[in-house]
């Protein structure tokens, strides 16, 4: 464990812990944790609502039965969940068919235009990097000169010299 | 974030930036202060800052709005502590939503530099970080609750303070495992848990039953702000354990109130603290029960923390909150200057025109008329004439009145007085939160998004902007948007909403306040230390030429009396005067009448007491003149100009002196007497009888010293310094 202060010797302050945590035949903490600064990873917004959405076409499937309730309320709670959705199923079928089809044509949808705007941003990138090459300004022209530094004396290398090429 | 968005608009307003807060689900109560989605409209020109967070229907709506668009990133909690419950697919959604933002936004703003990179991360350009808003005076001492601070501090020692909602990754539990290991060094430990949490959880009532166990633990749940403040307040430690935060609120709130912290370094936490404070990076309770027993009893160490952390709080003022919003922002096109040699001045009053007897609107239409052959004077006020109601019963638009040109505005939302007098009793008296205080403004009214809008879109046509009465939302609203040649007169009395924070914004932001009275500057003084530089100006007062026979023909007055001109509330102490003057009625036979001139709620009824409603200039100097005294019965008046007006025609004048500001006319002019109770208003009456000649010869002296061109003089002196050192800077 390390403790991070700038108003207070945190080195002194820690050894004084260890002591103590010895003194009463505890462990000491280890040294090697260190702070979590890292952030989360993004969600890539696409990808995630076509899976989220095809997760959740069948308006029929309810989600996964759960209550913060705990002990025999908690119990009775699921109890009577299940017991509502085995009775019901037939009618909820019923119900939500229409927004089942509904539902298969927004994801059909909404598949078909992401999957466009992808390959249609990856188009105008590339146009864009063949645009900005074309709009680039010409390079100066090279004027090949010796260079006029003062001459030094040459560094020892310890690489060998490049040979020169063999005449025949 | 709703508290960031109140936060965020107030620091806006110190740019000169006017906007609305809107939000999906307006809670109950808060309607004058955040307005529905389905309110919002917008021009191509206006930038619409989203605060995001969770998943949000907003954010659909959001990519579409037709104008400028901004994102304030307040972070997600990461879906892996809310695995496998119904709270992990908004919290991803929410990230989902973040990217889908990229490149559909002007502005990306995280509160934090952490928040920053996540935004980076998923997409966003140019990302600035602003930070929330810190007020450390309201964590004051004085802010403190005293029943809850004594009863907390009578228990036992170590405390140790947290202040998050009971979430699974606030990591609770954690606190109570470093309770447990501290209450083995020190048994009389106790630990104090300040957030909301649902009773009938689960997973809450296991954390109890362990907490029960464990004994002396508190859950205090949700309070209110100065309970809060004691919680902090009372602390020895305060202790984070939680494992993700985008930014630590209660970190700073605890570095506020005075309290060492030790944190879990995780997220934006170490960010957060900026190395103040103490920030560990494994959580071994026995070394950090350890820790927080060696930091809760060495008194040096103790100090040096807390002063430290003191030093962090610069990082998250108003100032530094406006500044970085400043920088975030695009830049906005200025209105060409105008050049011209005579002042031009705005006025901004809650309610204006010669209809309105006494009060801050008299004395504002006193002084533009009085200001008019010196500066062109420009009116900016509501279409309203009820001052309970704010209902718009004038028309909008541009008119004049004499030399002023009048421009109205209509009120966007009207009060209801009854419930605000409800919500005011709840409040009064108690320290509160920014988002409260500003709840109390938005329901005090009068709304005119419409008139600060033209204000602030024509600043530059003005040398000067004076705002009338310091209690109105005009003023709080546009003081600090127009601070660079805003004048307060604040009119301002030792009343209970002077003790709000938020009034700072009036009294320090302004280039200059012009008092009524010495009183009245001692006690802005007092309660705001740091208040512009302020001078007492006054009024002055031209008498008609009084005719009294004129007045008691009119009205059949017959006999000395005593009168009374204003509006006839109970709150102005007239019901308690009508009491007082029905004692000296029965006590002598011949006690003078009483004379009320004025309109209002009370309808006056008794013996020897005549109403004569609202009468006109001439028929008001007439009474004055024929009165044996004036009595002026309010004890809250940051000047009187009905007093003032008596002194001018030789009238005394028995005055309440409750309220400083009347004892202090009447010790400087000597021309009258006071009273607090019956007993001595009945003196009162007797002392002005037996020597009213005398007075009436130094209620003339007194008179004669407020003349109109001093205190002209005072307000262009004012508005040339406010000009010059706009045009130096």
């Amino acid at each position: 464990m390390k403790l991070f202060g700038k108003d207070v010797t945190t080195k002194k302050l820690l050894d004084v812990v260890k002591e103590r945590l010895g003194a009463r035949g505890l462990l000491p903490p280890s040294e090697d944790a260190g702070l979590d600064e890292g952030t989360e990873a993004p969600v890539e917004a696409f990808a995630f609502a076509v899976e989220s959405m095809s997760e959740h076409v069948d308006a029929t499937q309810g989600l996964p039965i759960e209550t913060h309730r705990d002990g025999v309320a908690g119990q009775a709670v699921v109890l009577a969940k299940q017991a509502f959705r085995k009775v019901g199923q037939l009618f909820i079928n019923e119900a939500l068919a229409r927004q089942m089809v509904f539902n298969g044509h927004v994801l059909d949808g909404y598949s078909q235009l992401t999957a466009e705007v992808v390959r249609l941003r990856s188009k105008v990138a590339a146009l864009e990097a063949q645009l900005a090459k074309v709009e680039a300004p010409p390079k100066p022209p090279v004027l090949k000169v010796p260079k006029l530094t003062a001459k030094a004396p040459a560094p020892k290398s310890t690489s060998k010299p490049p040979r020169a090429p063999k005449r025949r | 974030m709703g508290a960031a968005a109140i936060g965020f608009q107030r620091a806006l307003r110190h740019l000169g930036i006017t906007g609305e807060v809107f939000a999906g689900e307006v809670a109950p109560g808060f309607d004058a202060i955040v307005h529905p989605l389905s309110k919002l409209r917008v021009e191509p020109d206006d930038l619409v800052l989203y605060h995001h967070g969770i998943a949000s229907s907003l954010v659909a709506k959001v990519l579409h709005l037709p104008c400028r668009r901004g994102l304030v990133f307040h972070n997600i909690t990461p879906a892996r502590f809310y695995a496998g419950t119904r709270l992990a697919e908004p919290l991803v959604t929410g990230r989902a939503q973040l990217t889908a933002l990229a490149g559909h936004v002007d502005v990306a703003i995280g509160v934090s530099a952490f928040n920053a990179r996540e935004l980076e991360a998923a997409g966003h350009r140019d990302v600035k970080v602003v930070p929330l808003l810190v007020e450390p005076e309201r964590f004051a001492p004085s802010q403190a609750d005293a029943a809850l601070l004594a009863r907390l501090q009578l228990r036992g020692a170590p405390r140790i303070v947290s202040v998050s909602r009971v979430m699974p990754h606030k990591r609770v539990d954690d606190l109570l495992s470093l309770h447990q290991e501290l209450k083995r060094i020190a048994p009389r430990a106790q630990l104090v848990i300040v957030g909301g949490y649902e009773a009938g959880q689960a997973a809450f009532k296991a954390l109890k039953r362990r907490a029960d166990a464990l004994g002396q633990v508190t859950f205090l749940g949700k309070v209110p702000h100065a309970q809060l403040v004691a919680a902090y307040r009372a602390a020895d430690l305060f202790v984070s354990m939680s494992e993700h935060e985008g930014l630590g609120v209660p970190l700073l709130e605890a570095f506020a109130s005075e309290v060492p912290v030790l944190a879990f370094g995780a997220a934006a936490v170490p960010e957060t603290m900026g190395g103040r404070g103490l920030v560990f990076d494994e959580k071994h309770f026995a070394a950090l029960a350890e820790v927080a027993l060696h930091v809760t009893s060495n008194e040096v160490m103790r100090e040096q923390v807390v002063v430290g952390q003191k030093e962090r709080l610069a990082d998250f003022s108003l100032e530094s909150v406006a500044n970085a919003l400043r920088h975030a922002l695009p830049e906005r096109r200025s209105a060409p200057k105008r050049r011209t040699t005579r002042p031009r001045v705005a006025f901004v009053v809650q309610r204006f025109g010669e209809f309105i007897v006494g009060g801050a609107e008299a004395h504002a239409r006193q002084v533009a008329m009085a200001l008019a052959p010196h500066a062109a004077v420009e009116v900016f006020t509501t279409c309203a004439t009820d001052h309970l109601s704010w209902k718009n019963e004038l028309e909008a638009g541009t008119s004049r009145d004499g030399p002023l040109t009048v421009h109205r505005f209509p009120s966007s939302r009207f009060r209801n007085i009854r419930g605000f007098n409800r919500l005011s009793d709840g409040l009064f008296g108690k320290p509160q939160d920014l988002v409260t205080e500003s709840r109390w403004i938005a329901d005090q009214g009068p709304t005119s998004p419409a008139l600060l809008e033209r204000l602030v879109a024509e600043r530059e046509r003005f040398d000067a902007v004076a705002f009338f009465t310091y209690l109105y939302q005009p003023t709080v609203y546009g003081v600090p948007l127009l601070a660079d040649r805003a004048l307060v007169v604040p009119t301002a009395h030792d009343e209970p909403p002077l003790a709000f924070h938020l009034f700072g914004d009036v009294f320090e932001q302004p280039r200059a306040l012009l008092c009524n009275t010495p009183e009245e500057e001692a006690l802005i003084r007092a309660r705001f230390p740091n208040a512009a530089p302020s001078s007492v100006v006054g009024v002055g007062v031209t008498p008609l030429a009084p005719k009294p026979e004129r007045f008691r023909d009119a009205f059949d007055v017959h006999g000395p009396y005593l009168l009374y001109v204003g509006r006839m509330e109970s709150g102005k102490g007239v019901s308690e005067l009508i009491d007082f003057h029905q004692a000296l009625v029965k006590a002598f036979h011949d006690a003078p009448t009483l004379v009320l001139a004025g309109s209002g709620e009370l309808k006056p009824r008794g013996d020897r007491v005549i109403a004569v409603g609202r009468v006109d200039e001439q028929t008001k100097w007439d009474a004055l003149g024929g009165a044996m005294a004036v009595v002026v019965p309010s004890r809250y008046e940051s000047l009187s100009l009905l007093a003032l007006e008596a002194f001018a025609v030789g009238t005394p004048v028995i005055g309440n002196t409750s309220g400083a500001v009347i004892r202090g006319q009447l010790e400087r002019s000597q021309a009258g007497a006071g009273y607090d109770d019956e007993r001595s208003f009945i003196e009162a009456v007797k002392v002005v009888g037996e020597k009213r000649a005398a007075l009436s010869k130094k209620a003339r002296a007194y008179g004669a010293k407020h003349q109109w061109p001093t205190v002209i003089d005072a307000w262009l002196s004012t508005i040339s310094r406010i000009s010059r050192h706009r045009s130096e800077r």
